[in-house]
């Protein structure tokens, strides 16, 4: 890869600094172009996906919306079984979901996902999603459009920075086109998968996932996935209920992360020979559970968040059907069948949703309600609370709504299940499954809440003495009568700060004791500031090069707060590690 | 290129990055053609099914199979979600099925995204009558009824109104409904059978001048039309005209209409004891005079006896001390002598069976008679 970086330069020499085009497809300039055309095979892709997961289902399950029971019995467990051959036998890195295999292709390969395992990841997925197993299509979207961005920046030899980069740009416009909603793919990727927030990044994840969503509404309409009601909240009392809907979805989102957490280890553990089995015994649940009366819970189920959006259950069977999808979604997930989670959280978050508003409309008939309000509140919170990407999850919420007046609500909620999804879980999905896979990724959450430590915990008052830089004659004469400290801080004027030690001073002052141009002097001995605010980080760029550095107010450069040494701060970041 | 030579390395090329750029805009372009087709396949599928089965909800629609209808619907929507006239079908399947939430949700969904649709707005009217929500009936009513309707615009709007006026009187809100009725009567057609109904909802609006209007013109072009000689009749006798009512309720009773018999019988006798008629003369007005008294005479007796539904209260003591008082003065010859006597006599006819109306049951045809025709000259 540095030979790529050592060519692409060689090349960039090669077209001459005069050359306008050299100069126009600088690496950043090119990467940005290019972003717009993962964008654009990603949407492709994502097309494709979604016409092969519905081409799946008719010809698997049928066209009908009742089907036969031996027919909901038998055709997700075959299924089932052919998909456990491709993925032992073909495709063996297509398990999963894909978020964490393009977070690990970020930090640990280089940016590297092969090839085949998008065409893996896109055969089996639309298999085990068109056969009614309990997941969804987002994830593996993002997988593929990751994959596919990365076999793009391979061939393009890309430099490693980028290359590192690219997994994430079409992971964005994977998920962009899955969701058709940009904003939302673009803060989940930066969320959940990169973890910053960069000006360079962001440009292209941006340009990737607008361009995908562009191409898929070219080809399947601007429609989100499903029909949105309008929305609204009808009148303040009902922030109880979506507390109360918070509530529910944050041990709803822990329910489910640890049924997945407590069984994916185990089922692992099986014998090798069981897990030929295991994704068709998932379906045969999941289809019994559908013969049984509870249809809803196979496949995604984007035509039963719509239905529930517009009032079509009772809110005791919406309830019943969020509690049958936690498991079997469980199942499908733990069998190891590709496919994602992000449309069985969906379906639990409006199940839910619908049912405590539902629920509140029965108790309190002449309140008004919107079935759909609280189905869309439902899904963010599940967002929340078990994906555990809280800016996503509001966010994602006004994408699909096009509504912003329930923002409070989705607040509210979301806050709840976030909170109680913490402090019952303190592991977020995704980093438990790659800590049970055996690799330690960067905790986004973890990150997000690391406590840093600034200037302002490491610096000491300011003892040490400040002359004025015009004064310094006056100043030497007295530190002639008296001991003079080891080192003293000069402040310049108009700004600007400098150090002398005793020596320095002494020097100065018996050289030339008449006419010192203190201009002259100090022009070359400039001290780095900081501020308290700043990190310490910052402060341990400047402390090995001078013996102290100044802390200065941001209001009054003049003004000094305290001062900082190494020996402050290696005994602060000691004292830290400590902690 | 020989089969001996180099490879040829394309990677120098490709690292140029206008002919990449190049490259990958010809890549995209055929890759966007190939999903186009691939689109086009799936899109004609999608369509076709979406056709066949709301055929065949169509189908479970007209023979009224609505739990049928409901499934074939919710299956045609899985393969084209907005379709705006398949979720309207589903949405009267589950009207059909009683499923009145299920179709509401539908419904307010249809409206959101077309309020001008006539047959939503109708729909969603009758729920909210249905469930008692009378603003919101009377809303969509309206929408409805200035809504966009498919086909015959002008008979759609007409039964909507028609539907809302029903909807009116049965609230009781007669105002509004003679409002909607003077508005539905001025888009009347030809049609005898539209004015005679007009006229009957006028009639139950109370507002006897325009339906007495419609049944004319009813009977202008269908001249035997029984019931609307006894509609005319009843808005005339409402009217208090009992000599045009007698003629009208006459000919529906010769025409068969064996109802008007009562009130015909009854509007003889109005016009039998009213002394204040024209064409009538002194003698048979004195004549009239001395019966009228006499059957309030009888009146007031009933009702003050024992056992007799009212209490004597302070009213009847001095109605019977003034009908006792003026007794002996009623007789042809005092009427005579003395014509303001008439009027005398009848005030007090007229006052005491307005008051036993209203505390003592059981009143003749003649106390009925007796209060019409106070009605008429007095008002009550």
């Amino acid at each position: 890869m540095e030979d790529g970086l050592a060519e692409h330069d060689e090349q960039e020499a090669g077209h001459g600094a005069g050359s306008f085009l050299g100069s126009f497809f600088r690496e950043d300039r090119f990467f940005l172009v290019l972003s717009v055309f993962i964008g654009i095979f990603s949407g492709l892709s994502v097309v494709c996906f979604r016409y092969a997961i519905d081409w799946c289902r008719i010809y698997v399950l049928g066209t009908g919306a009742q089907l036969s029971p031996w027919r909901l019995l038998l055709a997700p467990t075959i299924v089932g079984l052919i998909i456990a051959l491709l993925v032992i036998h073909v495709f063996p890195l297509a398990r999963g979901s894909g978020v964490n295999q393009t977070k690990a292709a970020l930090f640990i390969y280089n940016g590297y996902i092969p090839i085949r395992t998008a065409v893996g990841k896109f055969i089996t997925a639309a298999l085990a999603i068109g056969s009614g197993q309990s997941l969804g299509p987002e994830d593996p979207s993002l997988q593929i459009g990751a994959a596919l961005a990365s076999a793009l920046g391979r061939r393009l030899r890309l430099s490693r920075e980028r290359m590192r980069l690219i997994a994430p740009v079409g992971a964005a416009a994977g998920l962009a086109a899955a969701f058709n909603a940009p904003i939302s793919a673009v803060l989940f990727v930066i969320e959940e998968v990169i973890g910053r927030w960069t000006a360079g990044i962001l440009g292209s994840v941006v340009l990737a996932s607008v361009s995908s969503v562009v191409v898929l509404r070219w080809f399947m309409g601007s429609e989100s996935l499903f029909r949105i009601p309008t929305v609204r909240m009808q009148q303040p009392t009902e922030l109880l209920a979506y507390s109360i809907l918070g509530i529910i979805g944050g041990f709803a989102s822990v329910a489910l992360s640890s049924g997945i957490g407590y069984l994916r280890p185990r089922c692992r553990a099986l014998p090798r020979w069981t897990q030929y089995f295991q994704p068709a015994l998932a379906g045969l649940i999941i289809g019994c559970v559908a013969a049984l009366g509870a249809p809803q819970v196979m496949g995604a189920g984007y035509e039963y968040i719509d239905q529930a959006m517009h009032g079509q259950f009772t809110w005791q069977f919406l309830a019943i059907l969020a509690v049958v999808k936690i498991v079997a979604t469980m199942l499908s997930f733990v069998s190891g069948t590709p496919g994602g989670m992000f449309a069985p959280v969906m379906f639990i978050g409006a199940m839910f949703g619908a049912a405590v508003g539902g629920a509140q409309h029965a108790l309190f008939p002449h309140l008004a309600w919107s079935p759909g309000t609280y189905a869309l509140v439902g899904i963010g919170v599940l967002f929340a609370g078990f994906l555990r990407v809280p800016m996503t999850s509001v966010f994602m919420v006004l994408e699909v709504s096009g509504n912003y007046s329930i923002i409070l609500p989705v607040i509210v909620a979301n806050t709840f299940a976030y909170v109680i999804s913490r402090a019952l879980q303190p592991v977020a999905i995704f980093d438990m499954l790659t800590r049970q896979d055996g690799l330690e990724l960067p905790s986004m959450e973890e990150q997000r809440e690391e406590s840093i430590l600034r200037v302002e915990d490491a610096m000491q008052p300011p003892r040490t003495p400040v002359i004025d830089a015009d004064d310094l004659a006056k100043w030497g004469t007295q530190f002639a009568k008296s001991e003079m400290p080891e080192v003293m801080l000069v402040r310049l004027r108009p700004n600007g700060w400098s150090s002398l030690t005793r020596d320095e001073l002494r020097s100065i002052i018996q050289s030339d004791r008449d006419g010192l141009n203190t201009d002259e002097l100090f022009a070359e001995r400039q001290v780095p500031v900081v501020h308290p605010d700043q990190p310490l980080d910052i402060a341990l760029r400047y402390v090995d090069r001078w013996p102290l550095v100044p802390v200065v107010s941001r209001a009054d450069f003049n003004k000094l707060e305290g001062i900082i040494t190494e020996h402050d701060v290696l005994e602060r970041y000691r004292d830290f590690a400590g902690e | 290129m020989s089969k001996q030579g180099k490879r040829f390395d394309l990677q120098p090329y490709l690292r140029r990055e206008p002919v990449t750029l190049a490259l990958l805009s010809g890549l995209a372009i055929m890759m966007f053609g190939a999903v186009a087709g691939l689109s086009r396949l799936y899109h004609q599928q999608q369509n076709s099914l979406a056709t066949r089965w709301a055929t065949r909800g169509h189908a479970a629609l007209d023979a009224k199979s609505y739990g049928a209808a409901v499934i074939d619907f919710r299956t045609s929507l899985l393969y084209s979600r907005d379709n705006y006239s398949y979720q309207l079908n589903l949405a009267e399947a589950l009207l059909g099925e009683n499923r009145i939430n299920e179709a509401y949700n539908y419904l307010i969904n249809l409206w959101d995204r077309q309020p001008e649709n006539g047959l939503v707005n109708l729909e969603l009217a009758r729920i909210a009558a249905e469930r008692g929500q009378t603003n919101s009936a009377l809303r969509y009513y309206n929408n409805a009824v200035y809504a966009v309707w498919p086909g015959n615009q002008d008979v759609a709007r007409r039964n909507t109104r028609l539907e809302l006026i029903h909807m009116l009187l049965r609230i009781g809100d007669r105002a509004q409904a003679d409002s909607q009725l003077i508005a539905l009567a001025g888009n009347l057609g030809n049609e005898p059978a539209e004015h005679e109904l007009a006229g009957q909802l006028f009639l139950q609006a109370q507002d006897f001048p325009r339906a007495l209007e419609q049944f004319r013109l009813t009977l202008r072009r269908s001249p035997r039309n029984a019931r609307a000689m006894a509609g005319a009749g009843n808005a005339a006798f409402n009217l208090g005209q009992y000599v045009v009512a007698e003629r009208y309720l006459q000919l529906a009773v010769w025409h068969g209409d064996k109802s008007s018999e009562t009130k015909l019988k009854l509007t003889k006798l109005v016009l039998q004891l009213d002394p204040f008629r024209s064409q009538v003369t002194s003698s048979e007005r004195r004549r009239i005079v001395l019966a009228a008294f006499a059957a309030a005479g009888v009146r007031l007796k009933a009702c003050t006896a024992p056992g007799s539904f009212a209490m004597p209260g302070a009213t009847l003591t001095s109605l019977t001390q003034k009908w006792t008082q003026l007794k002996p003065h009623i007789t042809l010859w005092e009427l005579s002598r003395n014509p303001d006597l008439v009027n005398t006599a009848m005030a007090t006819v007229f006052d005491i069976e307005r008051e036993t109306s209203g505390m003592c049951g059981g009143s003749t045809d003649t106390d009925n008679a007796l209060l019409l025709i106070a009605k008429l000259h007095e008002g009550l």
